[in-house]
């Protein structure tokens, strides 16, 4: 147990949840403005991955353009989400959007098993397996990329939430919904938004971490049960709330499996998730008050 | 005289529809959810066994049919698909389940049915030892049982002069079932065995797992998974530069094909071991003209499932052929009599317990390639 | 009149196995039996109580591993199991809603979520209690004196027989001072409670209530299955009650229980494509929401709407 080991248990960590946090985060602004749980972000994830791997293997772009475009497309596929399947959705009727995504969870996934088989892909960028030697730690460079873009997701959806009018109306909608409503906010042109921006990051995480881990139809399944707790625990309506719980999950689970064992890393998380709700009812981070 | 004649011909016409009736299997597999990419190789083993056997006439002048049904391995959804497929689709065998619980699951309900049962896929013990004499009677387990593969694993890391193993496995009837054993096997050899991991299927990251193991320093690292998280570790590992070598129950195939070519010829997975049922990069010739055709038919390789399912289906049809007709207890009886000359080299033959003790093959990566080891007899 | 309708309903639900279904069609119906019990409690936790709870599959699930273990590991006689296995449940659906009904409608809906998955993960990894992935197999099956419930066809009966107790009492619950109180509670729980309703007490006994059942019924079902593994605490379970209540209509008694066999039978029906049968579950559920959008239970309020309105007309 050097120090050594530790600080790449603790390397580690950040990094999963620095992934953790990506795809929380849009859930987190969905939850915030539509007052949605979204049950099909996991498969949007899938499917930002499976467009990095058309990209990548079939098409031959290189990795940047690949994250760029699938970005972009996942802007496309969240503004079509939304016109089509969530339109008058927006703050009533929690039970009809989640088995409404959770259908639509359900045709992605199979779909995409229909498509592309069961068997796993795997995304071959220019980069290969060449990693960076940081100190004591290593880490692999499409990893690091990785963590690098959750983290000019992170800024980006900060300047748009802070900086800029509609990033305010956004969140002035996740505040308090009604008096946005008086004040003049057009709901559905902000819910729109918050879907494109939302499904937009699911589409970089997914294009992101396909060249990290492998393409399966189902990879979305274990980060979406994460996601919907961090969101919850995070504070609802805390983008904020939500990264810095994603990050902390994911360091607690690194540092857990890496010293006892994996299946107690999950055990002590759940226990975690558990116990900060039950002493702080609306989240870490919760704003206004929800009944 | 006109009513003779349409009664004989009712007669003929009943007859000639009967004999064009197709002999239906049915096989019960898990198409959806994680395990799905081993049931998706099941079906294309079937599927291809099937192609062959049709396109040489079929089987007693009757065409083969395989309904297959999702049992999403799970056992309440796998005794619903089992008696569709023997109360709807009135099967004249079952195959599957692929997941030991649904296999399990189903056992029961093709005995009160009557209906053989091939078992090609699951692993799990209580398997076989609930079938045959005293038992079962059903039920037909045509891969090998796992403490015996793993016997001959450790003999041959023995002779390798392994010390000390790590352990890495599903938390999964497979992984859950196949470690004790293994360590147990080790334990006689006298290697030291490390606490073994376990990890949920489908598990993305493996980074924190690997790191752990690389810190104790095994000579090996003993593991039980399979396609999907199988090419997801040797990613990671790759990425990593972890350097110790892996042996077990692994799968090979995708091994070398989950790490880039580079580090696969520069000696990167050397040293590199396990013992398997059965394995695509075996260079015997009729090996290599069943992974064409696999190929050709489906775009992958053939994986243990995809393998075992379609000699499953020559089984069933060689027992068939013996019996002469379909009915359940003659079937039964020619399945029992079974001495098929497996493409391993071994003859299927059933013990007591309905258990066939066919060869497995171990195999290790060498120079960048994978090379045959041996044989063993399970 | 009612009674009549009530009679013959009756009737023909207990003959339908002589009207010669096979073993297939008896599974689905014992399995609708189960479904009905377990999406009717839900309906009373979250349709009269308001709270989504994701829990609800770990009494059945609870109840299916406390009767295993009790029937295997202690040789207890299956039928003695039951109540334990629905006082177990019961248990840990009271210990766990204590514990966070004091949280709001999202966060007592992950902390049901959370605690269903570590339920799961406990069944997975305490191989010394549960066996682990491998599971109990080689579970006896319920009988009385010489008849054995083995097969589907049989054990129809007793599983039908505990459906219709458990929805009659549940009816009742409903119907009762209790169930207009939850509803009040659901709908205002700050004025509920400004007229001295005690919400919470209302609500544990709901929960203890759809806990109690849930946990007998999964007990039950592992004696038909002989088998019971960690996939008994699968979150398609959940999904499939989710679907259950929400489109039969929260709050709705038979809209829920009109939909819960629906939805046993529809993924049975899609059975024409192995390949494709979940992809079209999924576009149903869409298509369900699109179309119906206040489930089955608006649709048969909304018709005696249009009664009173042309009675009072």
């Amino acid at each position: 147990m050097t120090a050594g080991y530790l600080l790449q248990l603790l390397a580690n960590g950040l990094v999963i949840g620095a992934f953790y946090a990506l795809l929380a985060m849009g859930l987190s602004l969905i939850f915030g403005v539509l007052e949605i749980v979204n049950f099909a972000h996991g498969e949007f994830y899938m499917l930002g991955a499976v467009g990095g791997l058309l990209l990548i293997n079939r098409l031959h772009f290189d990795y940047w353009t690949t994250i760029a475009s699938v970005t972009v497309m996942g802007a496309c596929v969240g503004w079509l989400f939304h016109r089509v399947l969530l339109r008058g959705l927006a703050g009533r009727s929690f039970e009809r959007s989640l088995l409404l995504t959770l259908g639509l969870g359900m045709v992605l996934q199979n779909g995409a098993l229909y498509v592309f088989t069961a068997t796993p892909q795997i995304v071959r960028t220019e980069f290969g397996v060449s990693s960076v030697l940081l100190g004591d730690v290593r880490f692999s460079v499409v990893r690091l990329l990785a963590l690098a873009w959750a983290a000019v997701g992170f800024i980006g959806l900060y300047a748009l939430l802070y900086r800029t009018r509609i990033g305010q109306a956004m969140r002035a909608v996740a505040e308090n919904r009604e008096a946005a409503l008086i004040v003049g906010i057009r709901p559905e042109r902000v819910a729109r938004l918050a879907v494109v921006v939302g499904i937009a990051l699911c589409g970089l995480s997914g294009a992101a971490l396909a060249p990290v881990y492998v393409v399966t139809p189902t990879m979305g399944l274990i980060f979406a049960f994460k996601s919907f707790a961090i969101v919850v625990i995070g504070g609802f309506g805390s983008i904020g709330g939500a990264a810095i719980t994603a990050i902390a999950l994911g360091v607690i689970e690194a540092l857990v499996g890496g010293t006892v064992s994996l299946v107690l890393a999950d055990a002590v998380a759940f226990m975690a998730m558990i116990v900060v709700l039950l002493l702080r009812p609306l989240g870490l981070f919760g704003t206004g008050v929800r009944v | 005289m006109r009513v003779v004649l349409s009664c004989l011909a009712t007669i003929l016409l009943a007859g000639a529809a009967t004999a064009a009736e197709p002999i239906k299997i049915g096989a019960s597999e898990p198409m959806t959810g994680t395990a799905a990419v081993f049931g998706e190789q099941a079906k294309w083993g079937a599927d291809l066994a099937l192609s062959e056997i049709n396109g040489a006439g079929g089987v007693l002048g009757r065409k083969l049919e395989v309904v297959v049904e999702d049992n999403q391995c799970n056992p309440a959804e796998a005794a619903k698909v089992a008696t569709k497929l023997l109360d709807q689709d009135k099967v004249v065998t079952l195959l599957g389940a692929l997941c030991s619980s649904a296999t399990l699951a189903t056992m029961p309900l093709i005995a009160r049915a009557q209906i053989p049962f091939v078992v090609s896929i699951s692993t799990a013990a209580s398997i076989a030892q609930q079938s045959g004499v005293g038992g079962n009677t059903w039920t037909f387990k045509t891969n090998p049982a796992d403490d015996t593969m793993a016997q001959a694993m450790v003999d041959y890391l023995k002779k390798e002069g392994v010390k000390s193993l790590a352990y890495m496995a599903e938390d999964t009837d497979y992984g859950r079932g196949g470690v004790p054993g293994f360590a147990d096997a080790a334990a006689k050899a006298g290697m030291k065995s490390l606490a073994p991991e376990f990890f949920p299927q489908g598990t993305p990251d493996f980074s924190v797992l690997l790191s752990k193991i690389e810190a104790e320093k095994p000579d090996r690292i003993v593991g039980f998974f399979l396609r999907g998280d199988n090419d997801n570790i040797m990613r990671q590992v790759e990425a990593m530069q972890l350097k110790i070598p892996f042996t077990g129950r692994i799968d090979l195939h995708s091994v070398s094909l989950a790490v880039s070519p580079g580090f696969l010829e520069k000696g990167g997975m050397d040293h590199t071991s396990a013992i398997n049922p059965y394995q695509p990069d075996w260079d015997d010739p009729k090996n290599l003209a069943f992974v064409e055709k696999f190929k050709k038919a489906t775009g992958h390789a053939p994986l243990q499932m995809g393998f075992y399912e379609y000699e499953a289906v020559y089984i069933l049809v060689d027992a068939i052929k013996r019996a002469g007709t379909t009915e359940p207890k003659a079937l039964q009886a020619a399945l029992k009599a079974t001495k098929y000359p497996s493409m391993l080299g071994a003859t299927i033959e059933f013990d007591d317990h309905n258990l066939a003790h066919n060869n497995a093959l171990i195999q290790a990566i060498e120079g960048g390639k994978i090379k045959f080891v041996g044989m063993s007899k399970t | 009149m009612r009674r009549v309708a009530l009679a013959v309903g009756l009737v023909a639900l207990y003959a339908l196995p002589l009207a010669g279904p096979s073993e297939y069609w008896m599974t689905i119906a014992a399995t609708a039996c189960a479904f009905a019990v377990l999406s009717q409690g839900l309906n009373l936790v979250y349709g009269y109580g308001g709270l989504m709870s994701l829990a609800q599959v770990t009494f059945w699930g609870l109840g299916g591993y406390t009767s295993a273990l009790l029937a295997k590991d202690l040789g207890w006689n299956p039928w003695a199991t039951l109540p334990v296995a629905g006082a177990v449940a019961a248990l840990a659906g009271v210990g766990v809603g204590y514990a966070s009904l004091r949280l709001s409608r999202h966060s007592f809906a992950i902390v049901s979520l959370v605690a269903a998955l570590l339920v799961q993960l406990v069944a997975r990894d305490w191989q010394g209690l549960t066996r682990g992935p491998l599971g109990i197999p080689g579970l006896p099956a319920l009988r009385i004196g010489a008849v054995v419930f083995d097969s589907a066809t049989r054990f129809y009966w007793p599983m039908l027989t505990f459906a219709l107790v458990a929805l009659a009492v549940m009816w009742r619950v409903m119907r009762s001072r209790i169930g207009l109180m939850l509803l009040a509670i659901r709908q205002n729980e700050p004025l509920a409670g400004s007229h001295g309703i005690d919400a919470l007490a209302h609500r544990l006994l709901a929960i203890g209530l759809s806990a109690v059942l849930s946990g007998i019924a999964g007990g039950m079902f592992v004696f038909l299955l002989t088998i019971v593994d960690p996939s008994i605490l699968d979150f398609y379970y959940t999904e499939s009650m989710l679907i259950m209540v929400i489109i039969g209509g929260p709050g709705s008694f038979w809209g829920v229980t009109l939909a819960a066999v629906a939805f046993t039978v529809v993924p049975e029906l899609l059975r024409l494509t192995s390949e494709l049968r979940m992809v079209l579950y999924g576009v149903v559920l869409v298509g369900a929401m699109i179309g119906l959008p206040a489930g089955i239970g608006g649709l048969i309020a909304r018709r005696r709407e249009k009664q009173w309105r042309a009675r009072l007309a």
